[in-house]
């Protein structure tokens, strides 16, 4: 019992003292549930064994003026060794709201790496309690709720405040939430404070927020298919990077790679070596050698993986990329036989290109194929359907994309 | 006729309602016999528009549910989620398709839907014909157990619901109002009391179909009035389907999917085949990343994919070819707005990249474009291209032509050749 009531009484004076001297440090490891430390966990043990820790806290002034956020912490410093996460949620969610309340009050951005650390633990929290539910047949809606809250917390930071260079942060959180729950539209509105309130001075926040949020809204921007755009943001991301941190590299590259190949932009093979990537080699291949069959075999090799990572319908559009270089490599041997009648293309020879290449397609499929060439502007001529041929612009048939995605 | 809910309605209240049971407070003289009448009930509702007692007990004043409006989406997901949440839940014990308060109630406002009319008198009704209405603001602490339908009555209110779709009485619009509000208030009885088995599922899947097949005929009803009621079907034909994958999920055992599973999935992928139109909500790459891998490998899915990946390329060959030969009629109901898009596409494409010389005959074209050629020629009048007949009597498409623009309204209903239904 005395040990109990020590390491409780312990953990209080550790809170209030950190409070006193404005010692982040160690506030926030009070916080830090997932980090599993022994001394939580034998506090969590001392909590469940003790039962009445909120004597403990009502006994000091020192300690009772913070009652409203310890109490919960315990309970869900209690549950959350009990295995009982949803619970454990909850009273978390109770302690973060009244920590909140406190950490408006003062004045400084002190304890803005506490504020950090409970932003990451409600969200890993509220996972895991979302499992909860799901395995007992519940709907899971805490992730939600954590994302509510964290909102909550965003407008506490975004003011003309040094709080503010927090705000970052809470928004990358934000952006993890959101992406795990796949209600990425909720994404926008944190995006637009961040992009357009005065209050924020981009360049302002710590290089591996700038990095983190780069990414993230990289990404959105992929799955928005717009790729000018996703190749800027992924590239600040790439750039700024800490070039020892190679996992989140090859995290960036991993969506960096599909956008510069919808850009025509093709990555060189050390590189995808030197990243583990080589989910993209066969990919890489197929646009250099026009080669279909290859394309949709890498494709169906990797499906899973790609389409886990969401890439795997931006892969897909390369399709008429490899149908240009097809039909160029086509336009490039006929050049050699016989170079004045090199820019008509049968609608015969390509069928039996492309049946050279195991895929069986008919005239129409052909024909629809080239119409869509043509009109995207991956192929400049015209089709003359008495004939079956395609006739090509002298000058300059296969358009490069030239950084340009391929037209709508 | 029904007005679905646009008018305030008061409930009665019961304060003490304990979760598990009916409980009974002083006020509600209610019978359980359910062979009863509705005009020998004893319900007394707490109305200030009756003349008869108001009853002296627990007043609850502050609960009224209030018709709000349709904006309000997300609140209302908010409630209706209310219903099923952890607070606990409901064993509904009401036998009837309504429960006999609001029959007598409505019956007394004279809000009853056509279909609910005892021989067309818009004041009487009976258990075989009224069905219980969708309440937006019902919360569960409110709710008594005899209000709330169990699941065999459910079933039974369903199939009564959806064998209305064959009546050819009353126009669609009206039969598919109906079915939608009842419906809405048969999942909110779901919800309400977390009835997650397999036989939700049933359930779930025949109003998913429901509103898919509304989805369908509201199109090629053709009156002004028929785009909010498309927009509303749409909104509840994705709720409920998300709430249906939630359900699969949350049954799954081992690496199983159910008989129609794979189908109703490829429902989503179709139902947004156009990146650009659903911004508000999550984009298929994030969809696909949490789909079971099982459920991906199905023909169906296969099937939705290809489609998916024809139209976004703009393959009108491919898309229109495998639309006819593989679509079920669920999955056609989905895709068929977007049949005449991809017909127009394909005319700009001929349009525009065809010599001009040789002008495209149209016996091609509606092959191509899988429509009979007259249709084929009155499309291409439809999107302001002309077309021309030959000496041979043979029908043209003259390319080049700077005038082509997709109408401003919708296209009219072409058969798709070849469908298989």
């Amino acid at each position: 019992m005395g040990e109990a009531h020590r390491r409780i009484t312990d953990y209080l004076n550790k809170f209030s003292d950190a409070v006193s001297y404005q010692d982040v440090a160690s506030l926030a490891q009070l916080f830090s549930f997932s980090s599993n430390s022994p001394s939580l966990l034998s506090l969590a043990d001392a909590l469940n064994y003790f039962q009445d820790a909120n004597r403990l806290i009502k006994q000091s002034d020192k300690f009772s003026q913070f009652g409203e956020i310890l109490a919960p912490i315990f309970r869900s410093l209690q549950s959350y060794r009990l295995g009982n996460l949803v619970d454990s949620y909850h009273a978390f969610e109770k302690f973060a709201n009244a920590f909140i309340q406190e950490f408006r009050n003062w004045e400084s951005a002190w304890a803005l790496e506490a504020l950090y650390v409970i932003a990451y633990e409600i969200r890993v929290l509220a996972e895991r309690a979302d499992r909860e539910l799901a395995s007992n047949g519940k709907s899971p809606e805490k992730l939600k709720g954590a994302g509510s809250f964290l909102m909550k917390v965003f407008g506490v930071l975004a003011g003309k405040g040094p709080k503010r260079v927090g705000a970052l942060y809470v928004t990358c959180q934000l952006f993890k939430i959101y992406f795990k729950l796949g209600t990425v539209h909720l994404c926008r509105s944190v995006i637009r404070s961040i992009e357009t309130a005065r209050i924020f001075d981009f360049e302002e926040f710590p290089r591996r927020d700038k990095v983190t949020y780069m990414y993230y809204t990289g990404r959105l921007e992929v799955f928005n298919e717009n790729f000018p755009a996703a190749e800027h943001k992924l590239s600040y991301a790439l750039t700024h990077c800490n070039p020892l941190r190679e996992a989140n590299i090859r995290m960036i590259l991993k969506y960096l790679i599909p956008v510069k190949l919808s850009l025509g932009i093709l990555p060189k093979a050390w590189l995808l070596e030197k990243y583990n990537l080589l989910e993209y080699s066969n990919v890489v291949q197929a646009l250099k050698r026009g080669d279909l069959r290859l394309l949709r075999h890498a494709l169906q090799e990797h499906e899973d993986q790609f389409l886990r990572s969401g890439v795997y319908l931006v892969l897909e559009k390369l399709e008429l990329q490899v149908y240009q270089r097809l039909v160029k490599k086509i336009y490039f041997i006929q050049k050699q036989k016989d170079p004045s009648k090199a820019h008509q293309l049968k609608l015969d020879v390509i069928v039996k290109a492309l049946k050279w290449l195991e895929m069986d397609m008919d005239l129409d499929e052909v024909e629809c194929i080239m119409t869509i060439l043509i009109y995207k502007n991956l192929v400049k001529g015209y089709f003359a359907h008495k004939s079956k041929v395609v006739v090509l612009s002298k000058q300059d048939p296969f358009p490069k994309l030239n950084g340009k995605p391929v037209n709508s | 006729m029904d007005d679905s809910g646009r008018r305030r309605q008061q409930w009665r209240n019961h304060p003490s309602s304990s979760l598990t049971g009916p409980t009974r407070s002083r006020s509600q003289k209610l019978s359980s016999n359910p062979a009863k009448t509705t005009h020998s009930s004893n319900f007394i509702p707490r109305s200030t528009t009756t003349t008869g007692t108001t009853p002296d007990n627990t007043k609850n004043p502050g609960y009224v549910p209030k018709w709000k409006s349709e904006t309000n989406a997300n609140k209302q997901q908010e409630v209706e989620k209310e219903a099923g949440d952890d607070v606990g839940s409901i064993v509904g014990t009401c036998l009837f398709m309504c429960p006999e308060g609001e029959r007598a109630q409505r019956e007394r406002q004279r809000d009853l839907a056509v279909f609910e009319r005892l021989n067309g008198d818009p004041r009487k009704t009976s258990p075989a014909l009224a069905v219980k209405k969708f309440c937006r603001t019902i919360s569960l602490k409110y709710v008594q157990a005899s209000d709330v339908r169990p699941l065999s009555v459910l079933e039974d209110t369903l199939n009564y619901l959806l064998n209305l779709l064959d009546s050819s009485e009353h126009p669609f619009e009206v039969v598919h109002d109906f079915i939608f509000d009842r419906t809405r208030s048969i999942r909110q009885d779901l919800s309400m009391q977390n009835i997650v088995n397999d036989r939700a599922i049933h359930m779930y899947e025949k109003m998913v179909k429901f509103h898919v097949v509304s989805h369908h005929r509201l199109q090629n009803c053709g009156s002004s009035s028929m785009s909010s009621l498309q927009y509303l079907n749409m909104e509840q034909l994705t709720k409920t389907l998300a709430s249906l994958y939630i359900l699969y999920e949350a049954n799954r055992s081992s690496n199983s999917i159910y008989e129609n599973e794979a189908e109703f999935r490829s429902l989503y992928v179709l139902l947004h085949l156009d990146s650009k139109r659903q911004q508000t909500e999550e984009s298929l790459s994030f969809w696909f990343c949490r789909v079971p891998p099982i459920v991906m490998k199905s023909k169906e899915m296969h099937f939705a994919r290809q489609v998916l990946r024809f139209y976004r390329m703009g393959n009108y060959r491919s898309f229109l070819c495998t639309v006819s030969a593989e679509a079920s009629y669920l999955q056609y109901c989905v895709i068929e707005p977007y049949v005449n898009e991809i017909r127009a596409l394909a005319v700009s494409y001929i349009n525009n990249c065809c010599y001009k010389f040789h002008p495209y005959p149209l016996e091609q074209l509606s092959k191509l474009l899988m429509m009979k050629e007259s249709d084929a020629e009155s499309f291409c009048h439809a999107c302001s291209l002309e077309t021309l007949t030959d000496d041979g009597g043979n029908k043209l498409l003259p390319t080049k032509q700077t005038t082509f623009s997709i109408p401003k309204g919708s296209f009219q209903s072409y058969s798709l050749l070849g469908l298989q239904q």
